[in-house]
Parts: structure tokens; sequence; C-alpha cells
């Protein structure tokens, strides 16, 4: 299993696209950084408008944290979309090369050689949330600061920068869990379809209804609060001013279960497929 | 010096005592907590410093983002006393258990940034303990003011009540959708706020 894994990451980054997908999402963040600065401004005068009339501002809202919360905000979408497609690659590559009859010609378990694959693509997708965590930190606070960081959910919530950053760095790692479902998913899709192209757009067509769904309430229980496309945004809960963390842990408790019922699914259709 | 209109016989002497005493204070510098109330903002005390030197604008200084009420802390009154106006006497009441008579303010100078005031005044010390001012322009604000010592000049607690719009901002705008209660939101559009500051003087400066 262990060589299976060191094969499949050798196979990872010796694919151009591996390259190509983290120079992507560098792009994206540099542009949605520079597009933060920008919105930032006019985002907080919405927000402190009626604040405005009462109150003097002391200190500046528009700092690192703010940016890097923007950043947060616009990237659920971009970030698994490109994960999706270099996952779903992993497997789409072997099928479209034949090298996946080869390999299942070799006396390895089937089992084995899929889940390494998902191991991957999960291992894959948070070393990319971590580059992308400390590159956006990085950039933001060397260029616009620290300070108290502002959050609109119904009502305004301030942080001071310690706790900003404790929240934000929890908001990824709660956010990364998102990402290696649908990074999981894509691997399943892929498996089930196997061809590159129809993979890539069955990826990203149950990235773009999941993203739908989630704004969508039904009023019904088990839609609005147990499907998987809510639990997607589970990391702005870490922004509300009492964290309900009961909540947290349950809505990603659920998806890790969805993460692992996908993986289960994707095992046992290519486990049932006649590959050689 | 008062100006000439000031020492008309229409203008209360308690209210003339205390300006004067207001005005005995050349400069102080103060440590605030400042705690904010409004039931749309979630946030923390913060701490500042006040720097006050008569005859300029305070200045405020904090390593956090801090709100600063535009009113409620202008400790000389210049707002009241920068144009002529007449005081009513409408009694005594008594304020955080210090008897204080109660004086209508009226502009007579249409220049006024207020319509009316009403002022509590400690007959003992001569202390400002509440005003409640109506503006032309920032609707009407209201500041109770608390002291350590009876003899203290400068207050060690000021509440500054007011008027402030609900927010109103773009569903999906900064992170998850907002569910929207319409009748809530009409009922809600004017609200009051209260910000409470908590001064600590650490440097009063008495004119000689």
């Amino acid at each position: 299993m262990k060589t299976l894994i060191q094969a499949e990451l050798y196979k990872l980054m010796h694919q151009r696209m591996t390259y190509f997908a983290l120079a992507a999402i560098l792009v994206i963040e540099g542009i949605v950084l520079v597009s933060a600065y920008f919105q930032g401004s006019a985002i907080l005068d919405i927000l402190l408008d009626n604040l405005r009339e009462s109150f003097y501002f002391q200190g500046t809202l528009l700092n690192g944290h703010l940016m890097v919360y923007l950043i947060l905000n616009s990237l659920w979408f971009h970030l698994p979309l490109i994960l999706m497609i270099v996952s779903a690659g992993l497997f789409t590559t072997e099928h479209k090369e034949r090298t996946l009859q080869m390999m299942m010609q070799q006396p390895i378990s089937k089992t084995h050689f899929i889940i390494s694959k998902y191991l991957v693509a999960v291992v894959f997708s948070l070393v990319v949330i971590v580059l992308l965590m400390v590159s956006s930190m990085m950039i933001s606070y060397s260029l616009f600061g620290t300070g108290d960081l502002v959050v609109y959910l119904g009502t305004l919530n301030f942080f001071q920068s310690a706790e900003a950053f404790e929240r934000i760095v929890l908001a990824y790692l709660c956010g990364s869990l998102t990402v290696i479902f649908f990074s999981v998913v894509s691997v399943t899709l892929a498996i089930w379809v196997r061809d590159t192209t129809i993979a890539w757009i069955v990826s990203a067509f149950f990235l773009i209804i999941s993203n739908l769904l989630l704004k969508v309430d039904l009023g019904i229980d088990w839609f609005d609060n147990y499907f998987f496309v809510k639990l997607n945004d589970t990391w702005q809960l870490l922004f509300n001013t009492e964290i309900d963390w009961s909540h947290i842990y349950f809505n990603n408790a659920l998806l890790v279960t969805y993460t692992v019922l996908f993986m289960f699914i994707g095992v046992m259709i290519f486990r049932r497929r006649d590959v050689a | 010096m008062l100006p000439q209109w000031m020492c008309a016989q229409d203008i209360d002497p308690v209210l003339l005592q205390a300006k004067a005493r207001l005005d005995s204070v050349q400069s102080f510098e103060a440590g605030l907590k400042l705690s904010v109330d409004i039931s749309f903002v979630n946030m923390s005390p913060k701490q500042a410093t006040m720097t006050y030197t008569k005859g300029e604008p305070t200045t405020f200084s904090s390593e956090d983002f801090v709100l600063i009420p535009k009113r409620g802390l202008d400790f000389s009154l210049s707002e009241i006393f920068e144009y002529p106006f007449m005081t009513v006497d409408r009694g005594y009441e008594v304020i955080f258990g210090r008897p204080c008579k109660l004086l209508n303010i009226i502009p007579l100078d249409k220049r006024a940034d207020f319509s009316i005031a009403t002022l509590g005044v400690d007959t003992v010390n001569y202390s400002v303990m509440k005003s409640e001012i109506s503006t032309k322009k920032d609707g009407t604000y209201e500041v109770l003011l608390s002291y350590g010592q009876s003899n203290d000049i400068i207050p060690g607690r000021v509440e500054v009540s007011f008027e402030i719009e609900r927010i109103r901002i773009p569903l999906q705008y900064m992170g998850k959708e907002i569910e929207v209660d319409k009748s809530a939101m009409k009922m809600e559009e004017v609200k009051r706020g209260r910000i409470i500051l908590d001064i600590e003087p650490a440097l009063v400066e008495l004119v000689k």
C-alpha cells in the first residue's frame, strides 16, 4: 500500500497538469487579492455607513485579515474546481494511456490501488490548502498589515487581530474538509465515467449544482441541515461571535462520512469493473 | 472670560457655575475603555487613549479599531455655549444620588446645531450629570455622566445613547445568506444604540 501511494505521488509530481493547476491557483489568488483590495474598501463603506453617522473611526479595517477573509470567501468554487480536475486526472489519465490495464495485470490489490489514488487526492488537496493559506497570509499581512476584522453575518462582528487570525486558520482547516470532499467525489466520478473530458464536465457540473443548492432552503429538515451540499460552508460558522462548536463538529463529522461514502462507492465500482 | 450674552439674566447661574468649572480644565489625558451596545454590532470592549486640550479638537489613539462617538464627549459643552441661548428651569431630579437642577437650553441663534437641550446639573458640585440634546441633523442623543469622587471634574463613566438606523446590506454580501424578516426590519429601522466609556484620567492640568 505504501509503495502504491509513493508511486501515485510520484506520478502526480511528474505530470505537467499538477504544476499548471498550482500556477492557476496562485494566479487566481493574486487576482482575488487585487479585487479584494478594491472590493474591500467598497464593502467597508457599505457596512459602516450607518455607524459613520454616529462615530468617528480610529484605526483601519482594510487590513490583511480582511483580505484573507475575502480570499476565503472567493475561493470555495475555483479551488475545488481545479483540484477536481487534477484529482479526476489521477484516474482518467491512466485509463486513457492504458497504464491502468497494465497495472491490473500486476499482483496488486484493486482496492489498495484505487484507495491509494484517493489518498493522494486527499494529500494533494491538503497541500494546496496549506499553500494557499500560507501564501494568502504572507502576501496580505506583508502588504496590508494586521488589525481588527469585521464580518457581516446578520450582525457586524468585530474580532481583534489575534482572535481574527485564529478564526481564519480554523476556517481554512474546516474548509479543507470541503475541498477534500470535492476531490474525492471527482475521483469517484472519474472511476464511473472513465473518459477524461466527461469526468471534468461531470465534476464541474457536480460542483456547480452543489454551489447552487447551497443557497437554496427548501424548508425540509434533512435537506437544509444534513444534505452534503449544505455542509460546504460550515467554516462560516467560525465567524459568529459565539462559536457553536457542536454544530461545527457535527457538520464536519457528517461531511467526512459523506466523503468516506463517496470513496466507498468509487472503490465498489472499480472492484466490480473488469479493467484488464 | 464669558461672552457678554452669557451674562444675561436669562441664563441660570447653576449652568454658569458648571461652565466655569468645566473651563477650569486646561488639558487632560485619559485611558478609555469603550463598550459598544448596539443590537447589530458585536464588538468586545476596546482600550484607547484620549487627549483633550482646551480650544483644540479632542484626539484619540488606540492599537485596535475603535468607535469614537461623535457626540457626548464634548466635556466643555462648547456646542451649547457657541451661540446665544436662554435657559428654562425644569425643576429638580436626583441623578446618581445627587440633587440636580434640570434646565432646558433654547438656542436664540439659528446657526446653533441643536434645537433644544436638557441638562441636569449637580447643585452642590456643579457637575453636569445628564444631557439630552436634540440636534438639527443627527437626531437626539442622551449622555449620562457619573463621577468617581463628588468633586471630580472629569467623569469616570460616560454613557452616550443615540439613534441609529438598522444596517441594510444586500443579501449574500460578505458570506452566508441572511434570512430577512421584512416586517421586523421595518419596525426596527431606527434603533437606539449606546456606548459606554470608562475613563481613567492620568493627567489633568487645570487653569492657574
